[in-house]
């Protein structure tokens, strides 16, 4: 029955030849491990592939949505932190397989007559990939995303013509939704149409002149690629997918707090793939920065284009000191700028962990003000359920005064808050979209400094980027002054400085508010 | 695969050929299926889920008519994905003496919405013209079965209860 069906379709299509042509590849002796490499990588982009469609399902290319999507994969959608996971580090194993493989290429001369055309579109490939990975990172619309891209752009605007490839990268005029749509499009559409292509392209190439082998011929007879090669490449795929799975399962997949266009705590690095060119960056300051964003870059282009014309006509490394030489300085280069760029303590937005407004907000929305309506079955959601898309400004006038936003309430919530107090809730809703809505385990003192700072002092103060702007930021007020100044300033600021704006709080806090907030603010440092 | 045994003559490399093959489809089966249970866990998780019913108010029993279909509208708040969706669900209140009976508004035939006839005394489907009695129950038409029921239960109070 089934052989009836298969020999219906062979004699329709001819199936059976197609795949012995596939398969029966023959492989010279002495093709050992030492070529898998390229189907690792063909074989980690098919995982992109898998993992990539998934994700689409659920992912949603808006900014107001991007992130809340994202956040839904990870912490509710059942397998959702392992697939965003192997998706994330599957591009990470991309770059270093695809890397691994051109190493093996040069080292082995393989891209040596008839074979230069099979390494041009293994250099497009490459590029592609990394086109992949920075049209990918934007996608979550997290810090990262928004920084990095805001980098990149940037970086596109100081080559020649450098507003427009700026302005075709952004679609609009800012970075905004117009820019996530085309980076989604280019990263779901257009880059996997031309890697489709060029891969094809490049296994195509490969067969018509044969796998390269061993650089000495060794005597025996050629065996066909299935089973023998193939099971050294299945072999191969394994570890690596054993490798990947392991670390899609034990690790989470990095997403930092949604993205803020008005965060200056916030210092953008790149995935450690572009490490090495954010790292150049800082040798060539000013003027000379497109040496490094565009020169650079580039010439290492340009080289590796280049490479299948230069040198002699040998396999052999000692034939062709120049490529050898200039490869290894490229390699070192790129590995010594990395590592110092990984060495650089990542960068954290403040409003990453829990800060005094963020532990006093959290305190500030059980007030009834806020649960008259925000709890479950109330007139809006529970707030430890929300995701505010509204901007902050909206936010600071609804939490102020929730009349002003939500006229007509039948029982409206009476009083309003401070600034101090408003600005506590916002620092608080922001954690609750990040996906962290208890604040962690504190000091009794800690706690009461956090409160009093959030009532009183942010209405006029900055800390840890979050807070009113005005007053000296308290960021680091440990370090001007010590407890008993802090002590006696707060208390009775008049009697430091006759002409002090701040009022006197000594009548406001209690010893023990007073004690707890000294405490809190000398050690600031 | 018997073009490709050109060459392989004896049998001792046929069955080599056969062995690692196995392997290679093994191997193979492995990475494919955990892929498959994460990629297709994603996929089809959520379409399986089910909610829990919970009961909505509906309304006074006191301002119900007898016998006479009453339509109402009940808001379900339901978290579909990242975002709180609300659904609203058509139902047609029945009361009977004190008791209540609940009857969704879709049509059993191809999911319509049905609406009460006054004069004709009947639900009446507009999609394919299928007709129910006030029970619920198939009068003419294409309707294969009678509209589904919810439960419902009046309070003390005299409200009355849907769960949906």
């Amino acid at each position: 029955m089934v052989r009836a069906a298969v020999d219906w379709l062979d004699s329709r299509t001819g199936i059976r030849a197609a795949r012995a042509h596939l398969l029966d590849e023959p492989i010279p002796a002495g093709t050992g491990w030492r070529f898998v490499t390229g189907s690792v990588v063909l074989f980690l982009l098919a995982v992109q592939i898998v993992t990539g469609v998934v994700l689409t399902m659920y992912y949603v290319p808006a900014p107001d949505h991007a992130y809340d999507s994202i956040r839904f994969i990870m912490d509710r959608l059942p397998f959702g932190s392992v697939l965003r996971a192997l998706h994330v580090f599957g591009a990470s194993f991309i770059v270093v397989a695809a890397i691994v493989h051109m190493v093996r290429v040069v080292w082995l001369g393989s891209y040596k007559k008839p074979r230069e055309v099979t390494w041009l579109t293994g250099v497009v490939l490459l590029l592609l990939i990394l086109g992949f990975a920075l049209s990918g990172y934007l996608l979550p619309w997290d810090q990262k995303a928004y920084w990095a891209t805001t980098v990149t752009i940037n970086v596109a605007r100081s080559g020649p013509m450098g507003e427009y490839v700026a302005g075709l990268l952004r679609g609009g005029s800012g970075l905004g939704p117009l820019t996530l749509l085309r980076w989604y499009s280019a990263h779901v559409f257009l880059l996997p149409a031309c890697l489709t292509g060029f891969v094809i392209a490049h296994i195509y190439l490969m067969r018509r002149h044969g796998i390269s082998g061993p650089i000495d011929p060794v005597a025996g007879p050629s065996r066909p690629f299935y089973p023998y090669h193939a099971l050294k490449d299945t072999l191969a795929m394994a570890v690596v997918f054993a490798a990947l799975i392991a670390c899609a399962v034990t690790l989470r997949a990095p997403l930092d707090a949604v993205a803020d266009p008005t965060d200056a705590t916030y210092v953008p690095r790149p995935e450690w793939y572009f490490l090495s060119l954010f790292q150049l960056l800082r040798y060539f300051p000013g003027p000379l920065e497109p040496v490094a964003t565009q020169g650079v870059p580039a010439l290492v282009v340009a080289f590796l284009v280049l490479l299948p014309f230069l040198g002699g006509s040998g396999r052999r490394l000692r034939d062709r000191p120049i490529v050898a030489a200039v490869f290894l300085v490229i390699g070192l280069g790129v590995t010594a700028l990395t590592v110092m760029g990984l060495r650089d303590t990542p960068g954290h937005s403040a409003s990453e962990g829990w800060n005094p407004l963020a532990v006093a907000g959290s305190e500030f929305v059980k007030d009834a003000r806020c649960t008259t309506c925000h709890r479950a079955g109330g007139a809006a959601s529970a707030i430890t359920t929300l995701a505010m898309l509204k901007d902050p400004d909206w936010l600071l006038s609804h939490v102020r005064d929730p009349q002003i936003i939500a006229p007509g309430l039948r029982e409206p919530p009476a009083g309003a808050m401070s600034v101090g107090q408003a600005q506590s809730v916002l620092s608080y809703t922001r954690r609750v979209r990040a996906g962290k809505p208890l604040p962690p385990p504190m000091a009794a003192d800690t706690r009461t400094a956090s409160l009093i700072i959030g009532r009183y002092c942010a209405s006029c103060h900055m800390i840890d980027g979050e807070g009113s702007p005005g007053a000296p930021d308290l960021t680091h007020a440990g370090r001007a002054h010590d407890a008993k100044w802090l002590h006696d300033w707060i208390s009775a600021p008049d009697e430091i400085d006759a002409g002090a704006n701040m009022p006197g709080f000594g009548s406001f806090l209690t010893e023990e508010q007073m004690a707890a907030l000294v405490k809190y603010l000398a050690a600031r440092k | 695969m018997d073009e490709s045994e050109k060459g392989a003559p004896d049998a001792d490399t046929k069955g080599r050929r056969r062995f690692l093959g196995g392997i290679i489809a093994a191997i193979q089966a492995a990475i494919g299926g955990t892929l498959g249970v994460v990629a297709g866990g994603a996929v089809l998780s959520p379409g399986l889920s089910r909610r829990d019913a919970s009961w909505l108010p509906a309304g006074r029993l006191m301002d119900l008519a007898i016998n006479q279909p009453t339509p109402v509208m009940l808001r379900l708040e339901r978290q579909d994905g990242y975002q709180q969706v609300i659904d609203r669900h058509a139902v047609f209140l029945v009361r009977t003496g004190n008791g209540v009976t609940a009857l969704d508004s879709t049509c059993t035939h191809l999911g319509c919405r049905v609406s009460w006839n006054s004069e004709s005394q009947e639900l009446k489907c507009p999609c394919h013209g299928g007709t129910y009695d006030r029970t619920g129950a198939v009068k003419s038409g294409p309707p294969p079965a009678p509209l589904a029921r919810f439960e419902t239960r009046v309070e003390a109070d005299g409200r009355v209860m849907v769960q949906l």
